[in-house]
This record gives structure tokens, sequence and C-alpha cells, in this order.
């Protein structure tokens, strides 16, 4: 056991040794011993020497408290020379940090004055990195747990490869110019300008909520973007936004990589601070910034046009040339619409159209007034134009240029918009149908009645265009099914019970328990099931109506025939009382009682 | 000792039984002596028990006399116990930041349940034991109890001394209030005087040039861990050394038993009576001793309960102070330090290396080396011995300038270290 | 294996050979490790604001001036081309001296001191310590606190 005992104890004095060593003879130490080095050879005489000489490597380090949290920079732990101009040529880590104009630098008899000195500002507030750290790896920023790597330079490993070229370059650094220098044309800051610029530009502020710039719902609050998310997330979400979220309806704006870059450097400055305000200036400006200022006197019509261009409603919204890509054209809506039900859809949406995604804003109640009096005066009917025209400023935004329902708002809106091409459904239906919806609208869906702007005859001209432009093979009229015309069953408890059992084993699949259309099987169909808890609908849909698509199905669709499953006449008839029972439109005095 | 009777084959019959005796199974395993009425059963306490096992079987009669050590070194541990278990308590609570401790003390004293009375325990204990163990090294010097065969054990217990004042000092510091923080920074540039290492040993022991948030983190470290674990180690050497050295120190016995042979008549239990060696087993006679079950415990125990009531009604009656929190920039006139160091400030003021270095240097290393100076054997055991007039006076005399020095401290000067009258 | 007992002359010199290696492996290792403990303890960066600063361009402090920066405990003193930095901390026991006609006064215990930091009454029981001062590269005047020069010690600019 001696010779084992010897051996492993000279080999744990070696270990020791080791241990001991790595504490010892960091490399920053060696950067520090050659700028002593180099500045003993420059140094202009023996005192100046013998200090240099007397100097042994230590660790350097700045405490800034201004900005926050306390920050501990040991840069110039390595980036000895970074305040001495001599070393202006010398290689990286012992070059001076760079003067320019732009920074406040000034040239004054014959050196530079800087302006962000080192010992007030630190350095990881202008550049981010890791202050604390003392290697390159974790000062730098590279290490994929520290959330701030040094913008501008630094990429980390589990960033993607393809956005990493385009996360480098000096102009980052600007987000952090902005975290003080808030001004809107800052000449400092040109690139978050143009960010700014792009973020109003692009309608991102009618989605995406902004501390004192903007009061966006619908999209993640972006106040703090920048604090948040590192640059490869900004830019992901900006070029892709279903990257991170498969629901999300951002649209994929495709922009060009220069206006990407100024966006993301934009959002990379917002970091919910800005150092050169008092809390007190913030709070003042988040009121300034909320509220619409709308002079006393202002006539409604006017007021809602300024209410409409604040609150951004064009960021979904087409209006003039104003277009957000995601909700109906208001161009004809004082034709289509009335008042009421304008006033009516502001203060919920979901009581005209059910599945409607459009958000109930808190808005004051003389706005929503305001708003419906300037949309009810949009009556600028469209000029006469043949059916292809009507069709592609009536019809396409939601239908589609190829009649298929993939318009530029479909996938927003809910029922969809009818795919013609479907021969099997448009075949099956009588003409007088489809004439009828055009001409009345489809209450509850946000098909409008087109009749109060189109004629009987521009009405047919368009049914006609569509039929043989996306249908195809249209087709002959349908015979009429063996349905009644009004429910034989009359309505009773026992009915509307039976009916509701009925429900419940075999429809609750497709149109779900709660009878909208949003059963298990409904997201894998097109288009969705009824939602049969639309009561405008409902009520507007005669019972034959209903006795035939329950009864014979619905071709084009997933609705199956259930009279193939066994189900009789006074079947449906229960189903048809329980789907009108659950449908009992309140009296409109009572649906705002709660108001 | 319960003999297993062999099972029968009917198992459940005997599950049952073993079930029904389970109670006194499992008494008995854990305690495998009855409670002893034979002087056996009394002498196998202290080997088939852990806790008792620091006991010997039996005790001279003169350890147990109050007059003799007035249960100072019990006092002592007591103490010390109550200290550990207030002090965990505490720390359920306690941040040793220099943002947050003051106010937790806020909240130990305002919203914790028991919070202050748990600290008022853990201040008065913490005085009591420094005044204990120094009182207790009066006891024992003024005995001559340091003499061949103890005096390591005197120099174990001079630097529990040692380890006791640096655990006051560095709890002192924890509630971070002004007078918490002006007391250490007047102790520590104390330290500051040293000779050479002086400002050296300062930087380390507060992590920084001033009293700051490193000093607060190294003093808790220091006193919640370091020390007590130190403490901790020293008095188990302590208490093995007493043992080692048969026992407390005891006069030398009457003639007539110095003559008597050291067989027994009756049999000792106990390896005492096998181990030869440097122990002295003089004065161990029957006659002389007890067994120390029950009379060491019954001792100890009622030292044990008259120290916790004591603190009990202390806590009750008084409260621990907590003044205004740090202000770094108001130091009190006068900044004194903790009590038992007022005497060192005292001589400080006069001379800043020998009333902080120097003289406290020299009575420790006195203190330190005096059982390898004075080897005299004889009135060992006595108070006050007329054998040890020098020893007893020179010591005495020291002891009551300190206390004089501690008094002028704390109640005869005012701002600016000036006299004051505290009538 | 070698066990003891049998054939003891024999081994004994390669036994004390391994046994003092191993002791020197041993104690070796401990020496180290207690060094290192030292080292560990003695930290070697503070959270307190740096003792060597910067004070501004010879520019800022235009000759006859006497300022103090009450952040930075120092008091900044320019006569002609001459530059110094004396300590305001008091050496009593530690608040800001505040400067005065006669040169700088104590306002917590009373302490008086000249125009040179020297005590002319009051508790202080030393000078005001002057600080060294040099010109850094980019220009600036530079204060280190951790040394100290002789009092009466100007640096020329």
């Amino acid at each position: 056991m001696r010779l084992p005992l010897a051996i492993a104890s000279f080999v744990v004095l070696i270990v020791h040794g080791v241990v001991f060593y790595e504490q010892f003879f960091h490399r920053w130490e060696r950067h520090q011993t050659a700028y002593f080095e180099q500045a003993r050879s420059m140094a202009q005489n023996p005192a100046e020497k013998a200090a240099l000489e007397a100097r042994s490597p230590q660790i350097e380090q700045v405490i800034v408290t201004n900005f926050g949290d306390t920050r501990v920079d040991r840069c110039t732990t390595c980036h000895l020379a970074a305040d001495d101009p001599r070393f202006a040529n010398m290689g990286s880590p012992l070059k001076t940090h760079s003067y320019s104009a732009a920074m406040g630098d000034v040239f004054r008899n014959g050196h530079w004055e800087r302006r962000h000195k080192f010992s007030d500002f630190g350095c990881t507030v202008c550049h981010d990195g890791q202050g604390r750290g003392l290697d390159n790896f974790h000062s730098h920023g590279e290490d994929e747990f520290w959330p701030d790597p040094l913008l501008g330079y630094v990429t980390q490993t589990t960033w993607r490869k393809d956005f990493a070229p385009h996360l480098k370059g000096e102009e980052y650094m600007e987000a952090n110019c902005a975290q003080c220098h808030t001004q809107e044309d800052f000449a400092g800051t040109p690139t978050v300008n143009r960010g700014r610029k792009l973020f109003y530009g692009m309608n991102c502020y009618g989605c995406h909520k902004i501390d004192g710039m903007s009061e966006g719902t619908l999209g993640p609050d972006l106040t703090e973007a920048g604090k948040k998310f590192k640059v490869d997330y900004l830019w992901e979400s900006v070029v892709e936004p279903r990257a991170n979220l498969a629901t999300s309806f951002m649209p994929k704006f495709n922009l060009p990589e220069a206006d990407v870059r100024a966006l993301v450097i934009f959002l990379k400055s917002r970091r919910g601070v800005n150092f050169a305000e008092t809390s007190l200036d913030r709070y003042k400006a988040h009121v300034a910034n909320v509220a619409v200022v709308i002079p006393p006197g202002t006539a409604n019509e006017k007021a809602g046009e300024q209410l409409l261009n604040d609150r951004a409603c064009t960021a979904c919204h087409k209006l003039h040339d104003k277009d957000g890509g995601i909700a109906p054209d208001l161009t004809y809506e004082g034709m289509i619409r009335d008042n009421e039900w304008l006033t009516d859809h502001f203060k919920n949406p979901r009581s005209r159209i059910p599945d409607s995604i459009m958000p109930s804003f808190r808005f004051p109640v003389e706005d929503f007034d305001r708003l419906s009096t300037y949309l009810a005066s949009l009556k600028t009917p469209p000029p006469a134009m043949p059916p292809a025209e009507t069709y592609k400023t009536l019809c396409e935004r939601c239908h589609g240029e190829k009649g298929d329902g993939n318009g530029k708002v479909a996938w927003y809106i809910d029922p969809s918009p009818r795919d013609f091409t479907k021969e099997g459904f448009m075949n099956s239906k009588p003409r007088a149908r489809f004439v009828e919806s055009i001409k009345s609208g489809v209450p509850g869906t946000s098909m409008p009645p087109w009749g109060r702007i189109l004629g009987a005859e521009q009405i047919d001209g368009t049914l006609a265009y569509v039929l043989q432009k996306f249908t195809k093979e249209p087709g002959k009229e349908p015979k009429p099914r063996n349905v009644p015309d009004k429910n034989p069953v009359a309505t009773s408890a026992a009915s509307i019970t039976h009916g509701e059992q009925l429900f419940l084993q075999r429809c609750t699949g497709c149109h779900g328990r709660k009878a909208d259309g949003k059963g298990p099987n409904s997201l894998d169909i097109l288009p969705h099931p009824r939602n049969l808890r639309n009561t405008a609908f409902v009520d507007t849909t005669t019972d034959r109506r209903f006795f035939e698509s329950i009864l014979y199905g619905v071709q084009g669709t997933a609705m199956p025939a259930w009279i193939d499953y066994g189900f009789s006449r006074n079947d449906v008839g229960d189903i048809l009382n329980f789907i009108r029972s659950i449908n009992v439109q309140k009296p409109r005095s009572q649906q705002y009682a709660s108001k | 000792m319960s003999i297993q009777t062999p099972e029968k084959s009917a198992a459940p019959a005997g599950v049952w039984s073993a079930l029904k005796e389970l109670p006194s199974n499992v008494w008995s395993s854990v305690f495998r002596n009855p409670v002893p009425s034979t002087d056996l059963e009394r002498a196998s306490t202290s080997f088939t028990n852990f806790f008792l096992h620091i006991h010997p079987v039996k005790v001279n009669r003169n350890t147990l006399r109050p007059g003799y050590t007035l249960g100072l070194g019990l006092i002592s541990l007591f103490l010390f116990f109550i200290l550990v278990a207030t002090g965990i308590l505490l720390m359920f609570y306690y941040v040793p930041s220099t943002s947050q401790a003051y106010d937790r003390m806020l909240d130990l004293r305002g919203t914790v349940a028991f919070g202050i009375f748990l600290r008022n325990m853990h201040r008065w204990s913490a005085h009591g034991m420094v005044a204990m163990v120094f009182l207790h090294m009066c006891r024992v010097f003024l005995t001559g109890s340091y003499k061949k065969p103890r005096e390591f054990n005197w120099v174990i217990g001079v630097l529990l001394l040692l380890v006791t004042l640096f655990l006051s000092f560095t709890g002192y510091l924890l509630p971070w209030d002004q007078l918490a923080f002006w007391a250490i920074t007047v102790g520590t540039s104390i330290a500051g005087y040293a000779p050479l290492i002086g400002k050296q040993m300062q930087f380390v022991l507060l992590g920084d040039t001033t009293v700051g948030q490193e000093a607060l983190l190294r003093f808790y470290v220091l006193h919640v861990a370091v020390l007590p674990a130190v403490l901790v180690t020293l008095v188990g050497i302590h208490f093995w050394r007493i043992r080692k050295d048969g026992g407390l120190s005891r006069p030398e016995e009457a003639p007539k038993l110095k003559a008597a042979p050291v067989v027994v008549k009756t049999r000792i239990y106990g390896l005492q009576g096998f181990v030869r060696g440097p122990f002295t087993k003089v004065g161990n006679t029957p006659e002389d001793s007890v067994f120390s079950w029950p009379n060491l415990l019954m001792a100890e125990l009622f030292v044990f309960v008259l120290t916790v009531s004591l603190i009990l009604v202390v806590s009750l009656m008084f409260n621990a102070p907590l003044e205004q929190p740090v202000n770094v920039m108001h130091p009190p006139n006068p900044a004194k330090a903790p009590w038992y160091f007022l005497g060192l400030q005292e001589m400080v003021s006069y001379s800043a290396f020998w009333g902080g270095i120097g003289i406290p240097g020299i009575m420790v290393a006195l203190l330190l080396v005096v059982p390898y100076i004075d080897r005299g054997t004889q009135g060992v055991g006595r108070w006050f011995a007329r054998e040890r007039l020098l020893a007893n006076t020179l010591f005495l005399t020291l002891v009551t300038l300190n206390i004089i020095f501690i008094i002028i401290g704390t109640f005869f000067r005012g701002p600016n270290w000036s006299f004051v009258s505290p009538f | 294996m070698a066990v003891a007992g049998k054939k003891e002359d024999n081994n004994l010199p390669r036994r004390r050979m391994l046994a003092w290696l191993s002791s020197v492996g041993l104690f070796g290792s401990a020496v180290l490790a207690a060094v290192s403990d030292l080292v560990f303890f003695k930290p070697r960066v503070t959270y307190s604001p740096s003792a060597r600063f910067s004070i501004g361009k010879p520019d800022d402090f235009p000759p006859g001036t006497r300022i103090s920066r009450d952040v930075d405990r120092v008091c900044i003193v320019r006569e002609g081309n001459r530059v110094a930095a004396i300590s305001t901390t008091c050496t009593h026991l530690g608040c800001i001296v505040s400067i005065a006609d006669t040169g700088f006064s104590c306002p917590c215990h009373g302490s008086r001191y000249d125009q040179d930091g020297t005590v002319t009454g009051g508790p202080a029981p030393k000078p005001l310590p002057w600080f060294k001062v040099t010109l850094a590269p980019n220009g600036e005047i530079e204060v280190d606190k951790n040394t100290t020069i002789e009092p009466g010690t100007y640096f020329t600019v």
C-alpha cells in the first residue's frame, strides 16, 4: 500500500499545483502587461516610466448606478487603452475607443474630449455584453444564457444561421443610444428613426402597443421588446410571424432587408425606460398619448374621422388609401350598414357577428357615436362597372380573386367566405337564394346587403359572372326537396328535450357541445360547421332550409344527409325546435342592460 | 432484555403477539437499560447512553460543590446552547444584506411570532456568555486549576475565550443599525493599528476598505458557520480533556486518605479501574466520589433550569436595542465599541498601538503562557489559596484594571471621548 | 502489497523513502490548499467606487481653485500651475469636513485643520492625507486615493 499511497500523494500535489496555477496568470493580465510595456516605451519622462514600472495587473472596473440596476463593467480590464489616445492605431483589445462628433465628442486644443465618459456611463449601457465577465466568451456575451450579447458584434450559437449575417453591424448600437436620446428626429439614431416611421407606416401600431406611442391590443405589447428579446428573435418575429406562434394572424410583410433591420433596431431600442426622463415625465407623456384630443364643438362626423385615424382602424380595415389587410373594406360602409348596426357593432362586434375577431374597444360612448356617424356618412357609391370589375371591387377582398373563398381577409372571417368553386354546393342551391344573399346579405356573418349599392341587374350580372368564371360547371337548377316549409312539430318542452338529446348524440362532433360550431372536428373542415348560436343567422333562416340541410346534407361541405342515418322528420323537427330555443333573441333593450 | 420465544407454526398468532408487544419492544430497543436502581445500572448509564457518555461513572464530591465552581462553565455552555437554538431560529428571518438587514430586524421585532422575544434571548445570552466565560476563567485561575496536568486545557480555554469574543463581535454587526455599524467600525480600525500587516488584515476581515456589504457578509458567515464550528470543536476537546485529566480539579486529600491504598473495597465499574497511565486518580476513592447518575445530572439540570429561567425573565423585561438605520455620513459622538471591548477603546485613546494591539496582545500571551511559567504544584483546588498569593494578586489586579477601564469607557466618557459625569 | 512484519530490515529504506514521498505530497498539498484559502479571502475587487478616478481637465480648475468633491471625498487645490488633492475625510471618525476660511472644519466633532490639512484643534489625531495626483494619457487629472504623498507635494500641470 505504501507505493500507491506515495504515488497518489504526489499526484494530488501536482493537481493542487495546477489548480493553484489556474487562478493566476489570466489572459487579461497578459493584455495589461503588454499595455504597460507599450506605454513605457511611449513615456515622456522618467516619473511616468517609473509609475508604469510600479504598476502590476489588477482588475479594473466601473460601477454604474445611474441607469437602472447597478452595473459593474470590467471591460477596461482587457481594454485598458480605451481612454489612451496614443493607442488609436493599435490592435484590439488595446485600441483606443473611437471618438466621433456624432457621439458628441469634441476636438479641442489638439485632442479629443469624450462626451460619454466611461466613468459615468461604463460600457454595457451602450454596447450591451456582460460587464462582470473577465474572459472573452462571457464578457462579449457569446454564452447563450446571457440575454444581452454585444450589440452588433456577437451572434450566439443558438441563433438561426440564416439570420446571423444580418445581425451584425454598428448601427445596432443605435438601439441603446435611443434609451436616452428618444427624440424622433435625433441625428445620432437614423436607423431607429427609420424603424419608427416603419412602425407607423406599416400599421404595426394598430395591433401592437408601445407605451407612449400606440394602444393596439391585438398583438403582444412591445413596450419592452428590446429588453426581453435578443435581436435574432426580433428579426424572426418580423420576417416569419408564425415561427413562434402557429396561430398568430400577424401578416407576413416581405420587407426588404434594410427595412427589417431598421424595424429590428427600433424594436431593440424599446426597453421600457427612457433614462433621460423622470417617472413624472413618463406619466405625463403616457396620459397625453392615450387621450385623443377632440376640439370642442367638432361635429360628430369630423370627430369620427379623427378618431378613426387616431385609433388606427386602418391597421385592419381598408379605407381610402390605407389598408390593414385583415378586415373588411369600409369604403361603402355608410351605404350597406345603418347607424344602429354600426353602433351596436362598435360596442360589441360579436353582437352582430358572433365569431368576429374585432376587439371590443373600451372607448367612451360618445366616441362610438362619432365613429358610427362618420362611417354612416360614407355614402359615395362606386361607379357603374362591368360585373368583373364589380366583383373585383366588392367581392374579391373576401371571396378571393379565384373565387375560392381565399380572399385577402378570408383567414380572419368566420364564417369563411363561400368557396364558389365547389360545384357540389353551388349546384345544389336555387339561384334565388344566391340572389337573396347578395341583395340582403347574410345576417350574423360578414356578408353585407350589397343590394343597397347594387341594382337588381348588377346583382344578376355579378352572380352570372361568378357562376361562369368560378363554378365552371354551373348546373341546372336543382329540384326542390320534399321538405316542409314550416316545422310540423310544435314547440314544446318535450320536443326541445328530445331535440337536445339527438343533438348531443349526433351533432356535437362538428357543431360542438355548445352548438357554436367549435366541435372537435371543426378545425379540419372547410367551410367550418355552422355556429348554431348565431341568432341573427338562425332567426333569418327558414325552417325549410334547416330541414333541407339536416335531412339531405349540404353538398360541397361536410354536413351529411342525416336521412341516411335514420333521422325522421319528427326528429329533425325536434332538433329544429331545440336550435331555435337556444336562439331566443333578447329584446335590444335587454341586450345592453348591463352597460 | 427480552428473549424471543420460538414462534409457533401458526403465523397469525405470532404476528398478533408481536404487535401487542410492539410498544415495549420499541422502547427497550432504544433504551436498553432500565432506569437505574442499582449501582451497576447507575454506572452503566455512562456507557450505554450516547449523551450521557460524556459523564464519568463517578465524580468527586468537590466537583458538585456549588461554592467551588459556581457552575460558571456549565452556565457558559448552556448559554451557548440557547444562543445556537435562538440563533438558528433567527436565521429563518434574517438576511445579511445592507439593504435588507435592518428591515428584517424590524420585522423580527414587529411581526414575527416570538421574534422580539427570541432576539432578546439571543442578545442577552450573548452578553451573558461573554461575562460568564470571563468569570469562569477567573474561577479556574483563582483555584489554580490550570496547573499540571491541565495546562493544555487552560490554553484551549483561552482560545475559547477569544472565539467567544469574536463570535459576539461578529454578531454585533448584523442588525446593521448605527450602534452596530459604528461599534464595528471602531473595533476593526483597532485591528488596523497592527504593525506591517494591520491594514492587510483589516482588508481581509472587512472584504473592503470600509465596513459595508462585504463586511456584513463575512461577519455573518463567521458568526453562523465558521466560529460556531470552531467553538464546538474546541468545546469538545475541552470536555475530553476534563475527562482525561481526571475530572475537575480538587484540593489534595486529607492525610488519612492519602495513606489508604488505591485498592477499593467495592467494585468500581468503568474504565478507570483498568487503565494505567498519566491520569490522576488521586482522591477518587469511594468515599470522595458519587455516581454521576443522578447526582451530576441533577446538578447540571439545575444549573440549566436556572440559566434558562434567568434568560427568560431578562428577555421578558428588557428589549435588545435597535437604533437608527446605518448612516455612513453620521458617526455618533462618541462611537463606542461593544462593552467587552470598551476597555480596549479606553486604552486606545491613550495610545493606538499599545492600547489596541500591544497591551491586549501581551495580556493574551501572558494568559496562554501562565501554566508553563507557574509550575508550582501547591494550592490547587482551593479558592484564594495562600500559596498562590502572588499569582492571584497579579491576576486580580489585571482583571480589576480591565473592569475599571470598561467602567470608565462605559459611563465616564462622552462626546469626543472627553470625561463626563454619569450622575 | 508489502505487509509490515516480516523482512522489515530489508525493506526499511524503501519504506522510509515512500513514507517521505507521501508526506511531501500530502503536506505540500495541505500547504498549497492553505495558501489558496488565504488568497481566496483577499478580495480582488470591491464594490465601492474606484480609488483611482479622474476629476477633469486642468482647464476645469483655474488657478486659485479650492473646491470640494463630496462624492469622492477629496478637495482639489490649484495654485498657479500646481495641483493637489487633499482628503476631506476627517481622521477622527470619518465625517466629511467642510472648507472654511482658515482651512477645513469638521461639523461632527469639531476638529479643525489649516489650509494644508494640519490639525489645529479638536479631537482629530492625524492630519488630512494628501493623495497622489497624475496626468492620465487622455489629458485628464487623475487622483489616486490608494497612494498618499507627503503633504505639501504638488503636481505640476
